[in-house]
């Protein structure tokens, strides 16, 4: 079976998609050098490269064969980099082909589900990030925020903080995929962070996050004390970059 | 002399008896910092499991009043704090700057009088907003008894304003707030209610027409201080939605921190009843119910073994079951264990093709309740000769075996309430 390689790039993906949807067989979309990218007997690799104009359509075909939902959808799914996650955009795309829009009404369908599903799951982190980013003032006014989520929503979040901290130079930086997104003057750039060097605080944040936990310690009600409500809203994985969990 | 630190503490200790804590229902933004956000955001959610979006503090503690319920009260011995507003307003801009919060909730004790109080509050909330130039959501409670001009200038500056009943009838106002009736609470309610409303008709005609508390007015009620029953808290908050255009309504499980022989002795907050009480009022404001259908003289009391929604549908089970492929989208959102989302999807995708009962648990329909109320395709999969008493006591085995009722066991009314919550639909 024939196996598309892409960059791990969005686009790059876009252009694998577009190909795989040309093949008339049965074939997968995998990511070089991830897994479903081993050799095996009978597998046959194509590396499918960049190229923006069949990068483009894909996304005209999603708009206009199925419509902005479908594409919304299929972006997001991508972004959750959960294991299968480009052959269910592939096998929903074929469903798009197929039924044109009349396949977003199928939720029940296992191609549409799964796809949806996804989508979801990385909305829904994306949107619980607008909330747990946390920044920490360094010494040259930037705000810093470390983060650490489970799909790849960095670029998810920009827009949210651009429009909020527009006077302000920030940088959020994922460290679980060694990127950063860098903001200042209104100007957005996304660059990989290979090494952290030591960073340097200002002078009032250490005490300004000492305030930040008093408030939220006094903020809770002894008398309605839930740690399992508490841990359902802020999962465990998520509060070591929580200022008010230090 | 009180560092910031410790005034925080007081001021954040004595605020948090308000349940209030949406940051949603306004879209502010433009130059300068921040911005708010539609559908509202948690940042983080405290030891008891509530959330946090708003810097939540009172300006004073200090309180001419001595209302029987309040730990703030006169006559209660206490460390009394106040924060000046260039203190309120710095903080709540260190705190944004860092995404710790969406804003600012602001109360006070009153202090000196119900005007100087309001004075200085909104002297906090100018400076947020012209020195610092935020954007950011602010909440500002109104003080009962403020001149007219100045309750007036609170919609103008913050994002939703309230006013706090927190006892459901003017006879309990009267036995524990001393100070306070009906009428004082409510008349900045109406007003309010009046300026929200004029200014949505003056932007038809003038869209430049600055915004008035775009994010409207709540208010809270306290449950278990007082004797009301549920249905006459129901049926308030009913009003409240249709006559003031509330917002919100918050339900406040009484926690008791002040010994007072007017007040009952409780070992535990009535958390389950709050509980169901927000349930209610889901249903009054998403589902299509009126208080009538869910509360009647006869049953004042919501049922704490089973939501309302179910105890509505056991109450009417000529109704059931219902065919999916048919029956309405207002119907469907009747049927326990769908939730708005769900029915929303069933509707949906029936429009793809007729569903059979196996699809519906994918559309995110909580079988376990909903499988004695519905029919897909002429199919049923409850028990045959559906009766109350039997239904009852085959929902009742899905509880906690320790015969605890766990709250988290209904899922989506759960999850509803915090889609709700980030969706903006309140």
């Amino acid at each position: 079976m024939r196996t598309y390689l892409y960059d791990g790039n969005f686009e790059s993906f876009l252009t694998a998609l577009s190909l795989a949807l040309e093949h008339q067989e049965d074939c997968a979309i995998a990511r070089a050098g991830g897994a479903g990218a081993e050799a095996g007997l009978f597998s046959e690799f194509v590396n499918a490269g960049t190229d923006p104009a069949r990068a483009a359509a894909m996304r005209e075909f999603f708009e206009e064969r199925g419509s902005a939902e479908s594409w919304h959808h299929a972006r997001f799914a991508f972004l959750s980099e959960a294991a299968g996650a480009e052959d269910a955009v592939l096998a929903y795309a074929r469903l798009i082909k197929e039924k044109g829009r009349a396949a977003d009404d199928m939720l029940a369908d296992p191609r549409v589900k799964k796809v949806q599903d996804l989508s979801r799951s990385v909305g829904g982190e994306a949107h619980m990030f607008k909330g747990f980013v946390r920044f920490k003032e360094l010494a040259d006014k930037t705000l810093y925020a470390r983060i650490e989520p489970d799909h790849n929503i960095l670029p998810l979040l920009t827009g949210h903080f651009r429009d909020r901290l527009g006077e302000f130079s920030w940088i959020i930086h994922d460290a679980r995929r060694g990127r950063a997104a860098l903001c200042s003057g209104g100007r957005l750039i996304y660059a990989p962070i290979t090494q952290e060097k030591a960073l340097e605080f200002d002078g009032r944040e250490a005490a300004v996050q000492a305030l930040w936990r008093h408030f939220f310690k006094t903020a809770a009600i002894k008398e309605r004390t839930n740690p399992r409500l508490q841990r359902q809203n802020v999962p465990l994985k998520y509060r070591k970059n929580l200022t008010e969990f230090d | 002399m009180m560092d910031l630190q410790q005034k925080l503490e007081i001021l954040a200790d004595s605020a948090k008896y308000d349940a209030s804590c949406a940051s949603s229902g306004s879209n502010r933004g433009g130059r300068g910092t921040g911005a708010a956000h539609q559908s509202g955001v948690c940042h983080s959610w405290t030891a008891d499991g509530r959330c946090v979006s708003l810097l939540k503090i009172l300006m004073t503690n200090e309180c001419v009043y001595d209302c029987a319920y309040c730990v703030n009260r006169r006559s209660n011995d206490t460390p009394r704090a106040v924060l000046a507003p260039d203190e309120i307003a710095g903080l709540t801009f260190e705190f944004y700057k860092r995404n710790y919060i969406e804003g600012l909730f602001l109360s006070s004790g009153i202090t000196v009088s119900p005007d100087r109080t309001m004075e200085l509050m909104l002297e906090a909330v100018r400076k947020l907003r012209e020195t610092f130039h935020f954007n950011g959501y602010v909440h500002m409670k109104v003080i009962p008894g403020a001149d007219q001009a100045l309750i007036d200038q609170a919609g103008l500056w913050a994002d939703r304003v309230s006013v706090n009943i927190e006892l459901p009838s003017d006879k309990s106002l009267r036995l524990l707030a001393p100070g306070k009736t009906k009428d004082t609470v409510l008349r900045p309610m109406n007003r309010l209610a009046q300026r929200i409303a004029a200014h949505k008709d003056e932007v038809r005609t003038i869209k430049s027409s600055p915004a008035y508390a775009p994010a409207g007015q709540s208010t809270q009620l306290i449950i278990g201080a007082t004797p009301e029953t549920d249905r006459e808290i129901i049926k308030l908050s009913e009003a409240l939605y249709g006559k003031m255009a509330l917002k919100r309504v918050y339900y406040s499980a009484f926690v008791p921190v002040m010994k007072d022989n007017r007040l009952p002795v409780l070992r535990e907050p009535p958390l389950l009843r709050e509980h169901r009480l927000y349930q209610a009022d889901w249903l009054l404001r998403f589902y299509g119910f009126t208080a009538d259908e869910l509360l009647d003289e006869k049953h004042p009391g919501l049922d704490l073994n089973f939501d309302p929604k179910t105890v509505w549908a056991l109450n009417n089970l000529d109704k059931f079951p219902l065919e999916v492929n048919k029956a309405s989208y207002e119907e469907i959102l009747r049927v326990p264990g769908i939730g708005v989302t769900s029915a929303k999807r069933i509707v949906r995708a029936r429009r793809a093709g007729p569903l059979k009962l196996d699809d519906l648990k994918k559309l995110g329909v909580v079988m376990k309740r909903a499988i004695y109320f519905v029919t897909a395709g002429g199919k049923y999969g409850g028990i045959k000769k559906e009766t109350e008493e039997a239904i009852k006591v085959k929902l009742l085995e899905h509880k906690n075996p320790n015969g605890q009722l766990d709250l988290f066991g209904e899922k989506e009314l759960v999850k509803e309430g915090l889609e709700a919550t980030v969706t903006g639909q309140l």
